[in-house]
């Protein structure tokens, strides 16, 4: 990906690290503040998606001795970086927090104005993060407190080159720099599952009985306790949670429901698979239950037996190695977190996920029962909310590009920067769609692009949709209203292309049981293109279930 | 440690270990400029838990000139 990389300090030697990514450099004393005000600079002349601003705190402090002075200048710093966020919505700015090394000779009675200076800088970042959605706080003075300012800078770097941090440091710095850019192209996981004994408490409940467990505020069982604490956070910023554990399920849901100290409750879960059946089977069944590919899972057990039956079987599952030492528990969980679930920003859409798989199990409960499919789809009553997209939909416009794998098309990815491109591109419109029904609110789970190829033919650029909502023809629904739409707008061809991955049969049964196309072109690949005359008919062959609301709008107005 | 040394020289430069060898020294490759010395003699320094001071580091023009900081140190 492109990023630019600026600082008060040479930062060159981290940028070649960064080899899987185009790096533009711009640094030294006044020249980040410069490139990032002027519009014109070589760093926007770049193009890049990210910049980095990334501070070092002893070098702001150079020569002042003054507090005030020196706020006055920091404040003069945030208020530029502001100003670039404002006026490129597009970029991303990730901005160090700073660390201030306390480098004057001072009496124990003085005042570290360091310290001041570090807030007042996280103060401004913070606030600057608040108010603008492309500002994020790249957390170094984290980074050093970790590691340590002796591993982490070199005097004789600084001296020698202006390099401020050893050749360790740099690598961290570069490290995170990568999992950022990294965490805008490769989708994370979204599922996590876990044993119970041994991993959510010690010993093992079945056994031990429900006060021999270890599970405590405070001591050894405070192990298990603060691993649950990182587990719920997990579960908050949208990654369905799910047991697969070999117990009776009385014995499991006593400590639920009985355990005082018992963080995790059932309600937590979108899933669980608490019997003695294989763990793999389970971890299979339970992919297909919640409508996900097993790759998506990450599977996280005490047991090296299950771990390695996991990883034979079901290769693609996520297996972390369990740590040894417990008392490293909460720690593992961060670097699995940062290794599987590392997210920029959790979207409310993320947040309310595992609600969302718990409300799929009840409907799917409620198929079963009904009398026909037709019955229990118009019992639903599902609502389809169908607009063009809009600035604040954009994060979750490019999400659901990058995430969805089944019912989708083309399997276009896009970036938020790409998709507000396209909001301003002539003869392009990209829509989104948000799905409620009486067990809640699906949120948004439809993307489509439309583009105008010719006068009077439009092309689906992009149609997808996420998978939490599938099985019930709302991409039936929608496409009928595009058409009409389109054909209200002049246009008589609508042209479907279909590109086959491993992952999108969905999309295919989709395209197949549309009536009326036309194969225009396929290639070696398997790549075709379908064109439908929607001059007087729709090509969707299935009966509108849902309540469709839009607000009126030209789609792709003919030019006279 | 001979070997030890120019893996060590290769992994600061990021270059293979086999566009290397004893009599390469600094401006011979492209990788190697100002900058890349610097990591060079900070790998060197970590790996062999050594000091080569400032003064001296303009006396180094290939890899084997290091050598003699390496043996100097037990």
């Amino acid at each position: 990906m492109k990023c630019a990389l600026l600082s008060n300090v040479n930062v060159e030697s981290i940028a070649r690290q960064m080899e899987r990514h185009e790096v533009h450099i711009a640094q030294g004393y006044g020249v980040w503040t410069q490139e990032l005000a002027d519009p014109t600079s070589g760093t926007y002349g770049s193009g890049p998606s990210s910049i980095f601003v990334v501070i070092d705190g002893g070098e702001l402090l150079r020569g002042r001795r003054g507090l005030e002075s020196t706020i006055a200048e920091v404040d003069e710093h945030l208020a530029w970086i502001e100003q670039a966020a404002e006026r490129s919505p597009g970029i991303k700015f990730f901005v160090s927090t700073i660390d201030v090394p306390a480098r004057a000779l001072r009496p124990l009675k003085e005042e570290r104005i360091e310290r001041r200076l570090e807030q007042h800088w996280h103060g401004g970042i913070a606030r600057a993060s608040a108010r603008h959605s492309n500002v994020y706080i790249f957390d170094l003075k984290e980074l050093v407190e970790q590691k340590g300012r002796s591993l982490l800078y070199s005097n004789k770097r600084w001296y020698l080159g202006g390099l401020r941090f050893s050749t360790a440091g740099e690598k961290f710095i570069a490290r995170e720099l990568e999992r950022i850019l990294d965490a805008q192209r490769i989708a994370r996981k979204k599922c996590l599952l876990l044993d119970l004994d041994n991993t959510l408490w010690g010993g093992v409940i079945g056994e031990d009985g429900l006060n021999g467990i270890q599970l405590s505020q405070t001591g050894e069982g405070a192990r298990y306790r603060d691993f649950q604490l990182r587990i719920r956070e997990l579960g908050e910023m949208g990654v369905i949670l799910g047991i697969v554990s070999k117990n009776n399920e009385a014995d499991a849901f006593e400590v639920f429901e009985g355990h005082e100290h018992m963080v995790l409750r059932k309600g937590d879960f979108a899933a669980m698979k608490i019997n003695w059946t294989p763990k793999t089977q389970n971890i299979a069944d339970l992919a297909q239950d919640l409508d996900i590919g097993v790759d998506s899972i990450v599977f996280i057990d005490d047991s090296p037996v299950e771990r390695e039956a996991v990883r034979t079987a079901l290769p693609e599952v996520t297996v972390p190695e369990f740590p040894v030492d417990t008392c490293e528990l909460a720690a593992f969980f961060e670097q699995v977190y940062k290794d599987c679930f590392f997210t920029l920003d959790s979207t409310a859409e993320d947040r309310k996920r595992t609600a969302a798989y718990v409300a799929n199990a009840k409907r799917a409960a409620e198929r079963t029962a009904a009398p026909s499919m037709e019955a229990f789809l118009v019992g639903l009553g599902t609502r389809i909310s169908f607009a063009r997209v809009c600035d604040e939909d954009l994060p979750r416009a490019a999400q659901l590009t990058q995430k969805t794998n089944q019912l989708n098309l083309t399997t276009r990815r896009y970036t938020e920067q790409e998709l507000r491109a396209l909001q301003t591109t002539p003869d392009t419109e990209v829509f989104i769609a948000s799905v409620a029904d009486k067990y809640g609110d699906n949120g948004k789970v439809l993307v489509s692009i439309v583009r105008r190829k010719a006068r009077d033919t439009a092309e689906l650029d992009t149609f997808l949709m996420s998978c939490r909502v599938m099985g019930r023809f709302i991409e039936d629904q929608i496409l009928d209203h595009l058409v009409k739409e389109l054909r209200a707008d002049g246009l008589s061809r609508l042209r479907v292309p279909f590109v086959p991955t491993r992952k999108n049969a969905p999309a295919r049964a989709f395209i197949e049981r549309l009536r009326g196309g036309r194969l225009v072109s396929d290639d070696e690949s398997g790549a075709e293109t379908w064109e439908f005359d929607i001059a007087r008919a729709s090509p969707v062959t299935k009966p509108s279930y849902a309540e469709l609301l839009t607000q009126p709008t030209r789609l792709l107005e003919v030019q006279s | 440690m001979d070997e030890r040394l120019i893996a060590t020289v290769a992994s600061a430069l990021r270059v293979p270990t086999s566009t290397l060898t004893l009599e390469t020294g600094p401006g011979d490759l492209p990788a190697w400029d100002s900058l890349a010395q610097i990591n060079v003699v900070s790998e060197i320094e970590s790996e062999f838990g050594v000091s080569i001071p400032i003064e001296q580091m303009a006396e180094i023009r290939h890899i084997r000139d290091f050598l003699g900081y390496l043996t100097k140190t037990p």
